[in-house]
């Protein structure tokens, strides 16, 4: 499933997905590996995304549903919006 | 082992289904797992067995039919929140139970531990007939004319792998009380079935059809007010029927029967139906007396014997404690047996989740089944447990044993009842988070005195306009909407589902979060100021319209 992420003024973009396995999610870094931390997740611009999206093998991978996701920057860096805060930090509760 | 009391025995044939289907399950697990499966054709597959792929991880959806659970069931449900989850599970609105942090690869073994007590996860999902849901007092209420557990059951069997029914234009609720009371919110379902007094002394069946929330919210029509028991089927299956033919399926907002029902108005439905019915095999579908009986005989029934002077206690017991007095009134309701009551745990701690259990309370909460009420426990579209045949001399340490596991609250059908979604925190669907709203609501309200004097006042809160927190339903209804990233919430007022059901109106412009619980406790202030004597929040509303409240909400925003 593709999300459409819409980019502000010096947003990045980043990869992220579902664990096939367990469900978890994860962020895609710049070596094309997964993991569970946001931190990890390479900050790429939109034609970048757009590469990296195109080559992941979801299956090979062993993730499901990737999509791509608009990354403010910062010190750290955090998701633009509250749906994908609260999947890369855990639910609020 | 005996017949459970309040649900349905399965024999050989029941368990055999399952334990072939689990394999059947296991089976596209490992072929998923091997890449076999793409994901696109292995969802219909989870999804049939209400496992969906949420915001953080896997979410198993567990059938509860008719609400009814027994102890050694609980007692599972609690395994599997220790063991496979993290620890808790959500009670939910269809009186199920969803875990929100499954694996997939542990799925099988799941389902054939639920299969060990006689559960599963199949038509928790999918376009399909969905879990029968109940009154939570069945078999124990005054005022039944039936046990609808029953024919809730009856239901279940016959919409189980139906197979005209397996691929609806879209998902199907059914609900059914036994009562003319409406505790089962009827009018707000696909199907709803009240139960009436017939001339012969045999409870006939109205029917109500084209409910529903959502999107589109609308309350049921009656289509008709006199079905026997015997053409209870039949008529059902002939109302599907002209909804799977005419249903739409181009379009997924608009594919609910309350759609059809709506673009084609109930007398067209109605004849629709009847001209189905009249090409139907009446014998084929009757639902004959000895069927109804077979059934009834797989449950076993409750002995209600208790002492003489359990009534006479029980008020010795409330007026010597007035916390225990004030949790009697609120979180009970009468029995037709004398020397019992029926008791309804609030899942709704003060400033809590609404309809989380921790492991350790569903534990609990089996060892108190089994002490206090045969070893059954219900649980409510409210999002609560209910404990349906306990001894008036006995309600005292039943009390005090729920507070001390944190299930003592006073608040049922209290401004602290809220019913809420899992929201943004848990779902991919939505679009705001209901659960902070809900606990900071409840903590604004935390005192039980004050909830007391407020009376009954029902909130309902929605983190998307898919409205599984039944907003427009809620006396006062809270839906979460995003505006550029931020969280809203637009209140509605004047919802209701009983019998005199009715789709809450929005009051005004959403708010933002940070200011929506200060708009509550305004329009609760605002009540409490212009109410007459003993008159409720509802009938307030009624008396002077919206625009008191709506003064009170916006006046200082």
């Amino acid at each position: 499933m593709l999300h459409p992420a819409r980019l502000g003024a010096g947003q990045k973009l980043a990869l992220t997905a579902n664990r096939l396995l367990d469900g978890v999610i994860v962020w895609r870094d710049a070596a094309g590996a997964w993991w569970s931390a946001f931190d990890r997740a390479a900050l790429l611009d939109a034609d970048e995304a757009e590469a990296a999206l195109a080559g992941v093998d979801a299956q090979k991978d062993g993730v499901v549903g990737v999509y791509k996701v608009a990354v403010t920057p910062g010190a750290p860096p955090v998701p633009a919006t509250m749906r994908e805060r609260i999947r890369a930090f855990g639910p609020t509760v | 082992m005996n017949a459970p009391i309040g649900h349905y025995q399965y024999d050989a044939v029941d368990r055999d289904f399952l334990a072939s289907r689990i394999e059947e399950f296991a089976d596209q697990v490992g072929r998923r797992l091997s890449g076999a499966l793409t994901e696109d054709e292995f969802k219909p597959f989870r999804l049939m067995n209400g496992l969906y792929l949420q915001l953080h991880a896997y979410m198993l959806r567990i059938a509860i039919p008719y609400g009814t659970l027994d102890s050694r069931q609980m007692r599972m449900l609690a395994e599997i929140a220790r063991v496979h989850d993290r620890d808790y599970g959500h009670f939910t609105t269809r009186q199920n139970i969803q875990f929100n942090w499954i694996k997939l690869e542990e799925t099988p073994e799941i389902l054939r531990k639920l299969a060990s007590v006689d559960m599963h996860a199949i038509q928790t999902s999918g376009n399909c007939i969905r879990n029968v849901t109940s009154d939570q007092f069945a078999g124990a209420a005054a005022d039944e004319l039936l046990d609808p557990r029953i024919h809730a059951e009856i239901l279940r069997q016959w919409s189980t792998l139906h197979p005209e029914f397996t691929f609806l234009p879209r998902k199907f609720k059914i609900a059914i009380s036994g009562s003319p009371q409406d505790r089962v919110a009827a009018r707000f379902h696909d199907i709803g079935l009240v139960t009436r007094p017939g001339a012969d002394g045999k409870p006939l069946f109205r029917i109500f059809v084209g409910g529903g929330l959502g999107r589109t919210p609308f309350v049921g029509k009656e289509i008709f007010d006199s079905v026997p028991e015997e053409d209870l089927l039949m008529t059902l299956e002939a109302i599907i029927r002209v909804y799977n033919a005419h249903g739409r399926r181009d379009n997924i907002y608009k594919a609910r029967i309350k759609v059809l029902v709506e673009a084609l108005g109930i007398e067209a439905y109605r004849a629709a139906v009847l001209a189905e019915l009249a090409q139907m095999d009446r014998a084929h579908y009757r639902l004959t007396p000895e069927m109804v009986g077979a059934i009834r005989a797989r449950f076993a029934s409750p002995v209600l014997d208790a002492p003489a002077d359990a009534a006479a206690r029980l008020e010795a017991d409330r007026r010597r404690d007035a916390a225990f007095d004030r949790w009697v009134h609120a979180n009970t309701h009468p029995h037709r047996a004398p020397g019992f009551i029926a008791v309804t745990v609030s899942l709704k701690p003060t400033g809590g989740s609404p309809g989380d259990a921790t492991s350790a309370q569903m534990d609990r909460l089996a060892d108190l089944a089994d002490s206090h009420s045969f070893g059954e426990l219900r649980i409510t579209h409210m999002q609560n447990i209910v404990l349906a045949h306990v001894r008036q001399d006995r309600l005292f340490a039943l009390w005090s044993e729920l507070r001390e596991i944190g299930l003592g609250t006073p608040n049922v059908s209290r401004i602290g009842d809220i019913i809420a979604c899992p929201g943004l925190d848990y779902c991919a669907l939505a679009n705001a988070r209901s659960i902070p709203i809900a606990r900071k609501l409840s903590a604004r309200f935390g005192d039980v005195a004050l909830q007391e004097e407020i009376g009954v006042l029902r909130v309902n809160i929605s983190g998307c306009i898919n409205a599984c927190g039944h907003h427009h339903a809620g006396h006062i209804g809270l839906l979460g909407v995003d505006k550029r990233g931020e969280e809203f919430f637009q209140i509605t007022l004047g919802g209701r589902s009983d019998e005199k059901a009715a789709i809450g109106e929005i009051l005004g412009p959403a708010l933002r979060e940070d200011e929506t619980v200060d708009a509550i406790a305004r329009i609760v202030d605002r009540y409490l100021s212009l109410r007459d004597m003993g008159e409720s929040f509802l009938d307030t509303l009624s008396r002077l319209g919206d625009a008191p409240f709506k003064e009170a909400a916006y006046e200082a925003a």
